[in-house]
């Protein structure tokens, strides 16, 4: 005879046998137990309707964004550290190299290839290391004199135009409205205004406010800024004014003075009161000094 | 193990059969677990658009383990446990034909005893009881959705009968 515990289990369990069964229906609290699990079937969970459900649990999922593929994840963050690798390497190799000249200041530059550049004073020259091999190209804004080594084509690039070489010495000065290259030796291309004009060693370009003003042949062989002196021949008055303040980092009033008027002579770089006289002897023009500010007055 | 890279909870038709064939049993299992205070289908949605949403990370045969858990754990996580009251069908069939005041009143009384000590229970004996009893689920298949032994599914509605029993006298 099974125990009480076995058919109990076995009912529970629905397995139990015709003999079982009738033993099971012996036991003194078969009706109690009848009882409560017909009791229980009063509790049982609310009706659960599966493809109901489905639907509304479909209807959620394609309201939200699908969710991209696992694969996805991991190369977005690959993509992400090259972009960031690619982007310090474009930086770093792509940064010019860059020199800057204050007033009264000058200096000497040596470009990759052994071409040298002189710097004049409040100027600026700036050109890639990495990419001179492939292109010779500098950016300029002020006045430089360019011992440029023979090889490719190089080119300076200034707000007013460029200037291409192959192997030569020129001065370019580009000071606001005023345009200036002279070659030294060898050949210059100078383009302005998309046109360009070809120079051979003493000739000169000249722009002013737009217009291009003819020169003389040029006889030295290198400016004269060079030995810090500047020179002029022929040139509005204010242009003088302009390079002496460059120079001496002062500033001028001009009272009664025709600014546009042209001036021929020079002016040393080392010496202030001989500079002064230098360019207002000429124009029988007096000076007068107070802290940076020089006055010059027609009597 | 091929096989198993091309099968993806991700697809539709593969999800819709996984739901056809875990959701009542974890509705249910929620519902003798829980009671209906904390919306056992509303538990199962979740669960099954969390599966979604992990869909390329768990494998066919994690999904149900999968949901069962999740759904548990959001159950967990709404309230402080408190004692389960499973709610009393109003629709229940009379079985007896004559009935006079007293009975009514006798059964009436019976099925409020009933239900305390129902709340008596622990959740794990509730759960494995009212699977058994009511949904008519044999040891074997209680134990396959617990994740737990035979052996134990039998221990746990014995106990839970035996329980209910004395509770029911006492009362």
């Amino acid at each position: 005879m099974m125990d009480r515990e076995t058919l109990i289990s076995k009912w529970l369990n629905n397995e139990l046998n015709d003999q079982e069964l009738e033993a099971f229906k012996m036991l003194e609290d078969y009706d109690d137990l009848v009882k409560l699990s017909d009791g229980v079937q009063a509790f049982k969970a609310d009706d659960y309707n599966t493809s109901a459900e489905l639907e509304r649990v479909l209807k959620t999922i394609k309201t939200t964004k699908k969710q991209p593929s696992n694969w996805v994840k991991p190369w977005m963050r690959v993509a992400a550290i090259l972009a960031i690798c690619f982007s310090i390497y474009f930086y770093t190799t792509t940064i010019d190299t860059k020199v800057t000249t204050e007033f009264a200041q000058k200096t000497t530059i040596e470009l990759p290839d052994n071409s040298s550049v002189n710097l004049n004073a409040k100027s600026l020259l700036a050109f890639n290391k990495n990419s001179w091999k492939n292109e010779r190209e500098v950016t300029l804004e002020g006045e430089a004199f360019f011992k440029v080594a023979k090889g490719s084509s190089f080119q300076v690039i200034t707000k007013s135009g460029t200037i291409k070489v192959y192997g030569t010495q020129f001065n370019v000065k580009q000071r606001d409205t005023y345009f200036e290259v002279i070659c030294y030796e060898g050949l210059v291309g100078v383009t302005f205004n998309s046109q360009e004009t070809k120079l051979k060693p003493g000739d000169s370009f000249l722009i002013i406010d737009g217009k291009q003003i003819a020169k003389e042949k040029e006889n030295s062989a290198t400016p004269s800024w060079l030995n810090n002196e500047s020179t002029f021949k022929s040139l509005p008055y204010k242009e003088v004014i302009a390079e002496f303040e460059r120079q001496y980092h002062v500033t001028f009033k001009l009272q009664n003075i025709d600014a546009n008027q042209l001036f021929t002579g020079s002016f040393a770089h080392n010496n202030l009161e001989v500079a002064l006289k230098a360019i207002t002897l000429p124009l029988h023009v007096t000076y007068s000094k107070t802290n940076g500010t020089i006055t010059l007055k027609r009597e | 193990m091929e096989k198993q890279l091309h099968e993806n909870i991700c697809e539709e038709r593969l999800f819709s059969s996984i739901f056809n064939k875990y959701a009542k049993d974890l509705h249910n299992f929620l519902y003798y677990k829980y009671g209906d205070l904390l919306n056992p289908k509303d538990k199962v949605q979740e669960a099954f658009i969390k599966l979604w949403e992990n869909c390329a990370k768990v494998s066919p045969e994690k999904a149900k383990s999968f949901v069962f858990t999740t759904a548990n754990n959001l159950m967990l996580n709404e309230a402080a446990h408190q004692k389960v009251v499973l709610k009393h069908q109003q629709t229940k069939p009379k079985m007896h034909t004559n009935e006079n005041p007293e009975f009514i009143m006798q059964e009436t009384e019976y099925m409020d005893k009933l239900q305390k000590a129902l709340s008596n229970l622990t959740d794990a004996q509730r759960e494995a009881f009212m699977m058994n009893r009511v949904e008519g689920k044999r040891f074997k298949e209680i134990a396959e959705i617990l994740d737990i032994s035979t052996k134990a599914v039998e221990k746990r509605i014995y106990g839970a009968l035996e329980k209910l029993r004395k509770d029911i006298k006492e009362l």
